[in-house]
């Protein structure tokens, strides 16, 4: 046995063990960040401010749609101030952020609920953020919600209310068209966490319900990027709609991979009900042309709606680059939630937050992105009118919208 | 038949992708005994790059070709500005270099807002031979990661230049005392594997788009690749991370894709505890 070739003598070479156990506990290092931010307002009143706090994912994963949600509360907030605040108050906004990541996001609230003492909490991207934050905020903090997110449904805990799309509002019109301009055979390709299961659930019900089937129901791991087997099990099975809850990273590289395998030249039809002008970006404009997403607000609808076409300048005015005013991360739902409150802090005379919620409660507005807006009695979820819109060429056409409002079906 | 002939190809793609993240990866572990916990970032950075020079209105190509040499610009300073204090103390240069990573990932995610963007491939569309379907890209990619990885393993294992790395790393001792600058030769060893990193993230980014965690996920599989193909040589953590490229978009055919995933980890760790010598036993490089 030749000695010399293993031996490493006093050189700092480590061995596999070594190298795993040091290296176990590094996977457990954990970034962290504080961000608080407070914004004035230019006057003042002899009640004091009024204290609106949000809670946003400023940093981390989904940064690009807490940033957004931030911009917009900033401009309503001063659109409000600027038009003589409410009942003759300035508001005062707490910005925290919640990092995309829950345990850091319930420290930041806490300080928004005791050290701030805000009377209102609008924010949290993900379920799973709001689930780690409402308890913070309604249940100990005695404080009113909301979150403005589309989102799987079944928030019914009170105090809370929903400003963004739920599964009906996504579903009841978008399933029946996709069937009409795709077809009956669906794949429900699916990212493994709560949002996907509970939407495909309602999804299903009404693909069978308008005499469609579906091929197969499948869930990934969050990160995964390589879906050849599932292109081959759409591709192989005829599927004609892929309705599509894979979330990124992996959502880029698997419509790459169905439009290689020639899934949209065979006239398949992609769909996904988080599609907005953000994740448009994610691939090139002939990898997903022709897929349908299903939204209260698309950029494209300025064209014929003056309201939208108003906020949407305002925003672009005021906070040109990157971050987008989409409907998929948020921002849309952010609008809404702020001028509902407001109108119910008007109504209610008084901050309280029994009187509030219950103003809230029947809350309408006519103006927002997308169109009016009203909160469904009993059930703090919001009507809304919905939009199916198609890629064409990196943007998107408006196909179909809703009759009215449609009803959120929810608690 | 086409669909087996198409499962083959997806995936040997995706093996050579998790090969060619490996190689650099492996080659600073094999040679300098670093765990480079900013390797991720390196491909990240190389495929921001390329992003960085197409948008500037030059060809995706003309970015793929920067990307190596800007990487490796940038893991030559940060080798002689940090990394260089940590040889006698691996640990200590596994929280440094995850510092880095850190840093490099949190920066690009600020330079790109935190969004997708998707970079075209040079050569689009796809062969179709009988029926089957093969990404001209994921081709390139194959041909691309063989040529580069017997490159890697010509430059280490026949010239007078590997021979001084590898004394570099086997007696640093007796290295110095022949005349060669260990100093500078673990510089260049790391300048070298960021270039690959760099080349790496060039390549995939049309595959997988930009994105700022582009990075971690590769970080776990070259982790996973390095262990199961042992450090100490060359042909090691290649082979490890091609099983696990194999493993990893071969699994999903055949069992539930979140089970498959899981699968994949055990299997390597299964490995690791009943054969704990290298992958491919023998001699070192």
């Amino acid at each position: 046995m030749d000695k010399g070739m293993g031996d490493r003598g006093a050189t700092t070479m480590m061995d596999r063990r070594q190298l795993l156990r040091s290296a176990a506990w590094m996977s457990g290092a954990i970034a962290t960040g504080v961000g608080s931010w407070l914004i004035r307002p230019k006057w003042a009143s002899a009640a004091g401010p009024i204290k609106v706090g949000i809670a946003t994912d400023l940093t981390g994963a989904i940064g690009y749609a807490g940033n957004a949600n931030a911009n917009v509360a900033k401009m309503v907030v001063k659109d409000i101030n600027n038009a003589g605040g409410i009942l003759g108050r300035p508001l005062e906004l707490f910005i925290e952020d919640t990092a995309s990541n829950e345990s850091i996001a319930v420290a930041n609230v806490r300080k928004l609920i005791q050290r701030d003492k805000v009377d209102v909490v609008l924010g949290g991207i993900t379920s799973s953020m709001r689930n780690a934050i409402k308890d913070v905020i309604v249940t100990r903090g005695k404080t009113l919600y909301i979150y403005p997110q589309l989102y799987e449904g079944r928030e019914c805990t009170p105090y809370i209310f929903c400003t963004g799309p739920t599964p009906a509002q996504q579903c009841d019109e978008f399933i029946p068209w996709l069937m009409k301009n795709g077809g009956k055979r669906f794949a429900l390709p699916s990212a493994n966490y709560v949002w996907p299961h509970v939407l495909n659930e309602y999804a299903r019900k009404i693909i069978e319900k308008g005499g469609g089937e579906v091929i197969f129901e499948e869930y990934y791991p969050l990160d995964q990027v390589e879906y050849s087997a599932t292109v081959n099990k759409i591709m192989s099975n005829n599927v004609d709609v892929v309705f599509n809850t894979v979330i990124p990273p992996g959502v880029g590289p698997f419509f790459k991979q169905l439009s290689e395998a020639g899934f949209g030249k065979r006239g398949g039809r992609l769909a996904c009900v988080y599609y907005d002008e953000n994740t448009l970006n994610i691939n090139a404009p002939y990898e997903i042309e022709g897929l349908a997403s299903c939204l209260d607000y698309f950029r494209a609808m300025t064209k014929d709606d003056p309201v939208s076409a108003k906020i949407q300048a305002e925003y672009d005015k005021e906070f040109p680059g990157k971050i987008l005013f989409a409907a998929g991360s948020a921002a849309t739902g952010m609008y809404r939630g702020l001028k509902l409150w407001e109108v119910a802090v008007k109504e209610a005379g008084k901050l309280d937050r029994n009187a509030v919620a219950a103003a809230l409660d029947h809350a309408k507005i006519a103006d927002g992105p997308g169109g009016p807006a009203e909160i469904v009695p009993g059930k703090r979820h919001c009507k809304m009118k919905m939009y199916t819109a198609v890629a064409k060429n990196g943007n998107y056409e408006i196909v179909a919208r809703s009759e009215g409002l449609v009803d959120p079906k929810e608690c | 038949m086409e669909s087996a002939l198409n499962a083959i190809f997806e995936v040997l793609s995706f093996g050579a992708i998790i090969v060619l993240v490996v190689l650099g990866l492996g080659i600073i572990a094999s040679m300098m005994g670093i765990f480079n916990f900013a390797h991720g970032e390196f491909v990240l950075l190389g495929a921001y790059i390329t992003y960085l020079v197409y948008h500037l209105g030059l060809p995706v190509w003309a970015g793929m070709l920067a990307a190596p040499i800007g990487v490796a610009a940038c893991g030559f300073v940060l080798e002689r500005l940090v990394i260089r204090r940590f040889y006698a103390a691996p640990i200590v240069a596994m929280l440094g270099t995850y510092a880095m990573g850190l840093a490099i990932r949190e920066g690009v995610r600020v330079l790109i807002g935190g969004l997708y963007i998707s970079i075209p491939e040079p050569i689009v569309g796809s062969l179709v031979i009988g029926g089957v379907h093969l990404a001209k890209w994921r081709l390139a990619i194959i041909v691309i990661t063989i040529l580069v990885m017997v490159g890697s393993y010509l430059l280490l294992t026949r010239t007078s230049f590997g021979l001084r790395v590898r004394a570099a790393l086997e007696n640093p001792a007796l290295a110095r005392a022949s005349g060669i600058s260990t100093s500078a030769m673990y510089a260049v060893t790391f300048t070298f594997g960021a270039a690959l990193a760099g080349l790496a993230g060039a390549l995939v980014v049309p595959v997988f788009s930009l994105f700022a965690d582009l990075g971690i996920r590769f970080l776990i599989q070259g982790f996973l690749a390095v262990m199961l193909g042992g450090i100490g040589t060359f042909e090691g953590p290649v082979a490890g991370g091609a099983v696990i490229g194999v493993m990893s978009a071969a699994l999903p055919w055949a069992v539930a894709p979140v089970l498959a995933d899981v699968l994949v980890f055990v299997i390597a760790i299964a490995f690791v505890k009943f054969r704990p010598g290298d992958l491919i036993a023998g001699r070192r490089v």
